[in-house]
């Protein structure tokens, strides 16, 4: 079981908010190697443009396909841990595929606010071990256009 | 809560604001529980598998825990493998 931390800043160009979902990252479980189930138990969502009073929409919801992005290497917690074999991607310029009505969580919240939750252990959002199966990290804004930034910390087990 | 399952940390120019959560033992939903929230608006306790569930898996009235739907979920990878696919 190891620990992992990515961000949508660890690669790619961020995308602008729109008044669509943006998905700032994607993280799903692999066959390429070894499905396993990831267990995100820290996420936080903020913004990194001009501060201003608008509403943003935050959204985690589930995937089946991970779009065209960025690939980020995700950071083990401890160096001595191997790397994750699932993917991460971030900073889309053609969104995943997210299930239907499968939202885990979405909040609408000032642009100027950061937005941050971490899981005590066995509460966690937990992907399955199957190919393609994922979590999106997604954002949308009826008035930003600045760029968005998220946060996660997950175990692979 | 009693046992809160996570918090949310709400930062802003204003100061911060901290909630508590749970995830729902069915569908693993992410569930804010804000101070002196009524009890009935959130979910409940299902009496079956004892977990906390989300107001949708209430209204359901069944019990699917979570658990159970990876496995259904990972059944597939896991007969393929086992056929050394």
């Amino acid at each position: 079981m190891a620990g992992y931390a990515a961000s949508n800043l660890l690669a790619g160009t961020q995308q602008a908010i729109s008044t669509a979902y943006k998905t700032l990252l994607l993280i799903e479980a692999s066959t390429g190697t070894a499905a396993r189930r990831i267990k995100v138990h820290e996420f936080v969502f903020g913004t990194d443009g001009t501060p201003a009073d608008q509403v943003m929409t935050y959204d985690v919801s589930r995937t089946t396909a991970a779009g065209t992005a960025t690939s980020i290497t995700a950071l083990p917690l401890d160096p001595a841990d191997a790397a994750m074999l699932g993917l991460t991607v971030g900073n889309h310029t053609v969104e995943p595929t997210v299930t239907a009505a499968s939202s885990l969580w979405a909040a609408g919240i000032n642009q100027r606010a950061t937005h941050r939750w971490v899981a005590f252990p066995g509460q966690e959002l937990v992907i399955p071990a199957t190919n393609l199966a994922g979590l999106a990290f997604r954002a949308k804004s009826p008035g930003y256009t600045g760029t968005g930034v998220v946060q996660l910390e997950f175990q692979e087990q | 809560m009693r046992n809160p399952g996570g918090v949310f940390i709400y930062t802003s120019p204003e100061g911060e604001v901290v909630t508590e959560s749970f995830t729902c033992g069915h569908c693993g939903n992410l569930v804010e529980v804000k101070p002196k929230q009524d009890p009935a608006n959130i979910g409940g306790l299902c009496k079956c598998c004892m977990k906390l569930i989300c107001a949708g898996c209430v209204a359901r009235g069944n019990c699917d825990p979570f658990e159970k739907k990876l496995l259904r979920a990972e059944a597939r990878g896991i007969a393929l493998r086992s056929y050394g696919l």
